[in-house]
């Protein structure tokens, strides 16, 4: 009898114990912890695995899933600049900063794939992007060696507390820009891409999960440290690396 | 009263022993396993497996972690224990040759087959559930592995056909292991009652 009993104490204060990580404030700490454990060794690990010489599988244009409506575009207002005006600026520790307009973009080299992309949420989709290759920017601008980061800057969409506007924002690793399969996309679908999407310019690579794919592009900056504010996404907690 | 007690006490059968090594499985496998089961039910709430966008979501209190990047970071802290584990374990099963006669094997089928010793068969499907542990784990490992790395491992996508056949065979591991683990404890209740249960923790 008393080990029953014993059994029962412990079974009971086990219960007590996940009542209380149920409590919201209580989990979200216990999150936290588990992240600044985790996330860095986790990712370490991610970057020894990845290879910019392995490809992500591609597949046939009929495979491409038109049916399946799925995206995430959470900005407050649809970015929609004048488009004879618009300019991606490349700057950072570069050897050639540019300023490019979209008819010097589309005249560098051109790529498309259908691609298997990939959403936190669990969801995949087949998508057909085109546009320039990501490395063949970098090799545009000449990146000075110490570079590690690219921080992405998308137009302004978002409105904070005080009606000021900002836009997504993204940091990349360096290896996973020069990965052949990472495009700075202005074609989706066999189609000019739509605003939805992310026109007139947006990142899109199989290697990583659609939070990372910014939209709206218009500055890209070279760094050698991670940034302070690292990612929309991320600093309202989600992982950095994101890899597929 | 006073002599009953040493006499009832000399009757009862020992206590089994257990490797450290057995308890240490035990443990980290049943903690790793809750805490993925509850953080992956979070992370199936953000799109369900069945009905997508708009499908049937689990209750929150049956979850881990606050919201879906909450429940990725239990999910990918503890999925390393509960590799790690079985990896090492599938490495001391094979170098302490319990992996010989530990597990279901041929005598055993014979009994659930033929057996007439209800003790017997009772070991019989015991060992028979816990070795079904296994191959289950594995996959849940697999699965899991492919739809966290689908670039790095493709063959594991290119495996089981689509992306949609890896979510929910993912998913299935939930009520597998938990089917598993009821005939598991009820099982071992059964062949070893409570000292021998106590003996795999303790």
């Amino acid at each position: 009898m008393s080990f029953q009993r014993r059994n029962f104490i412990k079974l009971s204060s086990l219960s007590l114990l996940l009542s209380a990580c149920g409590s919201g404030q209580i989990q979200g700490q216990i999150d936290g912890s588990l992240q600044s454990l985790s996330e860095e060794p986790t990712a370490s690990f991610e970057q020894l695995l990845f290879s910019t010489q392995r490809l992500a599988p591609e597949f046939k244009a009929s495979e491409v899933d038109l049916g399946t409506n799925l995206g995430n575009t959470y900005e407050d207002i649809l970015p929609n600049p004048d488009l004879a005006a618009y300019r991606l600026t490349v700057g950072g520790l570069v050897k050639r900063p540019q300023s490019l307009s979209l008819a010097q973009i589309k005249a560098l080299p051109y790529k498309s794939e259908i691609i298997r992309q990939v959403c936190v949420e669990g969801w995949s989709k087949i998508v057909q992007w085109g546009g320039l290759p990501m490395v063949e920017l970098l090799k545009l601008v000449e990146p000075t060696p110490e570079v590690r980061y690219i921080f992405f800057r998308s137009l302004d969409g978002f409105t904070n507390n005080q009606g000021e506007l900002y836009g997504y924002y993204e940091t990349w690793d360096l290896a996973s820009c020069i990965h052949p399969q990472t495009l700075l996309v202005y074609e989706h679908n066999g189609e000019p891409i739509s605003q939805v999407r992310g026109a007139p310019l947006r990142l899109a690579s199989p290697i990583k999960l659609g939070y990372k794919n910014i939209k709206f592009v218009q500055e890209i900056m070279l760094l050698k440290e991670m940034p302070q504010q690292v990612g929309y996404w991320e600093d309202q907690g989600y992982e950095w690396y994101g890899g597929l | 009263m006073t002599t009953a007690t040493p006499k009832s006490n000399a009757r009862k059968p020992p206590v089994p022993k257990q490797d450290l090594a057995i308890k240490v499985f035990h443990w980290v496998n049943i903690i790793s396993l809750f805490a993925l089961m509850g953080s992956g039910l979070r992370i199936y709430n953000a799109n369900p497996v069945f009905g997508g966008r708009g499908g049937w979501t689990f209750p929150t209190e049956l979850t881990l972690g606050v919201g879906l990047a909450g429940a990725r970071h239990w999910h990918f802290f503890f999925m390393w224990f509960f590799g790690l584990n079985l990896l090492w374990y599938g490495i001391y099963i094979l170098f302490t040759k319990r992996w010989k006669n530990r597990y279901v094997s041929s005598s055993d089928v014979k009994v659930l087959r033929e057996g007439n010793n209800p003790k017997r068969k009772n070991y019989a499907y015991h060992r028979l559930v816990y070795t079904l542990f296994i191959p289950l784990l594995l996959l849940a490992v697999l699965t899991g592995l492919g739809m966290w790395k689908p670039v790095q491992f493709g063959w594991i996508v290119a495996l089981f056909g689509s992306w949609q056949a890896l979510r929910v065979v993912h998913f299935f591991s939930i009520p597998a292991v938990l089917f598993l683990l009821i005939f598991h404890s009820l099982l071992a209740l059964k062949v070893g009652e409570w000292r021998l249960v106590r003996s795999i923790f303790a």
